[in-house]
């Protein structure tokens, strides 16, 4: 009874200090308004720029046949010049145009023709080059050898590619690139999340330590209800924070469906029929996003906050200031790292091998397995293999933690090493 | 009536041993001082009693229940190095360290204000500690070690960070609450504090035990040997003592560490001799002489000892 009392004590103190600061205020605030400004901005800006910043590219044609197609199929994109290359080269480092094509006399025979661009810009265009003079170059070929301008036609045929999501609700209108780009803001939410909370745990650790309260409060509870209250108040701040975005995020994207449209659409509404790619005038609609999902952000969040907070708690009862614990973070913030790192070859193939490993390692979970589920349909045994996985190192990590908390909060003077750590976790019975 | 036992308790951290076997009794109602030069162990001694960490070897009882998470609720500890959050209210503080020995909320409240109102702190309760002074904020924390009316209390250095006006409100504070009953170790140097306050001692010196018992006992056994004697015109009767005899001389003034009564009568003799004598008493050594006398001589048998080593 009395036990329970004094980690509640030390839960709701660290809870509501932290809770009524103004950092929470802010961040709490501020937090949606970044995301939302990472997430809409690219999109409105592309929407703006289609008007007059589209590539313009000049062609040079040797063969005299080509570019005069090529113009009445991209007329936007493509424009006839009698310059000299030399004189065109100039022009790109000007900037005066984006780039210039030639086209060499023999390119019916070779094959080949020659982009140059200032470096950069995608390769977006240089496919749309390739499209458009290999479509012309064929037709002169098929021509040439005297077939039939109606059999060229049926050569040329374009097939249209239209992606239809199968779910056990019958199909749907695919999303594939927006629950990518969904699951990366998640999986990187979910590290910024852990980055900080786990700092804030960390700082406040050191706090306790550096002002000698620890041994106020250590005179009063156990080290392990210390600690674990630290980890349990601070993580319900962040659960705090993390559900008031989601319901701004849901009320968002409920709003978004009704009175974005109009908003961007009135902005918007001077481009060509066409320009942009959905009604919203964003780059891509937003579908809705299953309640499974904000449950696995939840889940994951969590797992991997008390994961990494309880190593962050040992780190901070370590040292005796903050500046001294860089070194020992190293290993901790590796795992939180890496992730990252794959994430955009994971969300490339979220159902492959690398991206299924990956998101089995338990100090990957968090990130890659939220991002996974946002992305696809993670089957079953996968997430509770996870689940399982990171519960057990959960369970390992805070064993861990407390051995070297315990001895930690009272050691004072020397700058400890990982494998200093580790010998007070066998001195610690 | 025994409210504290310590049984040959023994901490090592490392191959370095702070507390070495060291057994002693607290009564009910007393002022107990814990002496001893620095890093001498007293710290660990605490923090064994206290429960912050467990002893190697032997046990600390409180009451007659072996120490645990619960009893920690008994205790009231000022430790040496102070600790409050620096950017958290008073008020806020004395509230949480007062729910963490067990008190509710509003107990805590009113026990908070009533220590502060009465260590002359009262109006503080809105400020944060970092806009205290080193002596305000040394108030507001004793306050936070007894606000839960413990039964045994332990301070840790308590006049550090004082004025001699807030030393002698403590003190009374620390009488006040000998007379309601409560038990107190006190760890200090100032062994002024501790011939003024203690009861009963306990001196310990390189993790061990040097001694323990009643104060004036003590003091009486280490014996009444020392002469303080005042006199004008020749000092040339000073030669005739020992020199590790003489602790202090001046022109007119000697502290003379006596082998017996009859030396003292000798001394007395020689001296009227040669210069008038204004004052002659034989007294008892300070707690202060004594303790740097036992240090001195520890470490130096203790040194010795490591020197027969290499």
């Amino acid at each position: 009874m009395k036990k329970t009392n004094k980690i509640w004590t030390i839960i709701s103190f660290e809870y509501i200090t932290r809770v009524k600061s103004k950092g929470f205020i802010i961040s709490t605030i501020l937090g949606p308004l970044f995301l939302i400004t990472i997430i809409l901005v690219p999109g409105i800006v592309a929407a703006l720029s289609m008007n007059d910043t589209s590539k313009k590219i000049a062609v040079v044609d040797d063969t005299k046949i080509i570019v005069d197609r090529m113009i009445e199929i991209s007329p936007k994109t493509f424009e006839k010049s009698n310059k000299s290359i030399k004189e065109l080269k100039k022009d790109v480092l000007e900037g005066k145009i984006d780039a210039f094509v030639h086209i060499p006399v023999d390119v019916f025979e070779k094959l080949n023709v020659t982009a140059y661009t200032p470096g950069g810009g995608g390769l977006a265009y240089l496919e749309k080059i390739e499209n458009n003079v290999t479509q012309l170059v064929r037709e002169k070929r098929l021509l040439d050898n005297g077939f039939d301008e109606k059999v060229i036609q049926l050569v040329q045929s374009q097939v249209n590619v239209n992606s239809i999501k199968v779910t056990e609700k019958g199909t749907q209108k695919d999303y594939t690139e927006f629950y990518s780009i969904f699951g990366y803001v998640l999986g990187f939410m979910i590290y910024m999340l852990m980055f900080a909370y786990g700092g804030i745990v960390m700082r406040g650790v050191i706090n306790e330590k550096v002002n000698r309260i620890i041994e106020v409060i250590n005179s009063s509870a156990r080290p392990m209800q210390i600690m674990m209250g630290k980890i349990f108040g601070i993580g319900a701040v962040g659960l705090t924070q993390v559900l008031v975005w989601i319901t701004v995020a849901i009320a968002i994207s409920f709003a978004s469906s009704s009175i974005l449209p109009m908003i961007l659409n009135n902005s918007t509404s001077n481009l060509p029929a066409g320009a942009s790619g959905s009604v919203s005038g964003l780059p891509f609609d937003i579908p809705p996003i299953p309640i499974g999902v904000w449950v696995a952000f939840l889940f994951f969040f969590l797992m991997g906050y008390f994961i990494y907070s309880a190593l962050f708690a040992a780190i901070g009862s370590a040292v005796d200031q903050e500046e001294d614990a860089a070194q020992l973070q190293t290993p901790v913030t590796m795992p939180l790292i890496i992730p990252l790192l794959f994430m955009p070859a994971i969300l490339g193939n979220p159902d492959g091998n690398l991206a299924i490993i990956l998101s089995l390692i338990p100090f990957f979970s968090p990130i890659i397995m939220t991002a996974r589920i946002v992305a696809t349909s993670v089957p079953f045994w996968q997430i509770a293999t996870s689940v399982i996985l990171c519960l057990l190192t959960l369970y390992g990590t805070i064993w861990f933690a407390s051995k070297v908390y315990r001895v930690g909060i009272l050691m004072y003077g020397k700058k400890p090493k990982l494998k200093d750590l580790i010998k007070w976790v066998k001195l610690a019975k | 009536m025994t409210i504290l036992t310590v049984e040959s308790i023994s901490k090592s951290f490392g191959s370095f041993k702070a507390v070495n076997n060291i057994s002693f009794d607290v009564n009910e109602g007393k002022i107990f001082g814990l002496l001893g030069p620095n890093g001498a162990g007293k710290t660990t001694t605490i923090r064994m009693i206290t429960n912050i960490i467990s002893p190697d070897e032997g046990s600390v009882s409180i009451l007659g229940n072996k120490m645990d998470s619960n009893q920690q609720n008994l205790i009231g500890y000022l430790p040496e190095e102070r600790g409050l959050y620096k950017k958290t209210k008073v008020i806020e503080q004395l509230e949480y360290f007062g729910r963490l020995k067990g008190l509710n909320k509003k107990e805590a409240n009113e026990k908070a204000k009533y220590w502060l109102h009465k260590l002359g702190a009262y109006g503080w309760e809105n400020k944060k500690i970092q806009e205290l002074s080193k002596g305000m904020a040394q108030k507001v924390q004793f306050a936070s070690s007894i606000l839960h009316n413990p039964p045994f209390m332990i301070f840790d250095e308590p006049f550090s960070g004082f004025d001699p006006i807030n030393t002698e409100l403590l003190i009374n504070v620390l009488l006040e609450l000998k007379n309601e009953g409560k038990t107190i170790i006190l760890s200090t140097h100032q062994m002024y504090q501790v011939e003024k306050l203690c009861d009963e001692i306990l001196m310990i010196n390189q993790g061990k035990k040097v001694l323990s018992g009643n104060l004036r006992e003590f003091k009486r056994n280490y014996g009444t040997n020392h002469l303080v004697i005042e006199f004008s015109g020749d000092k040339s009767f000073l030669q005739n003592i020992p020199k590790e005899q003489i602790l202090d001389y001046s022109d007119n003034r000697a502290e003379i560490k006596l082998k017996n009564f009859e030396q003292s009568q000798e001394i007395l003799k020689m001296a009227s001799a040669v210069s008038q004598i204004s004052k002659f008493e034989i007294v008892e050594p300070s707690l202060n002489e004594i303790f740097i006398d036992i240090v001195e001589k520890m470490n130096l048998h203790s040194n010795g000892g490591e020197n027969e080593k290499n």
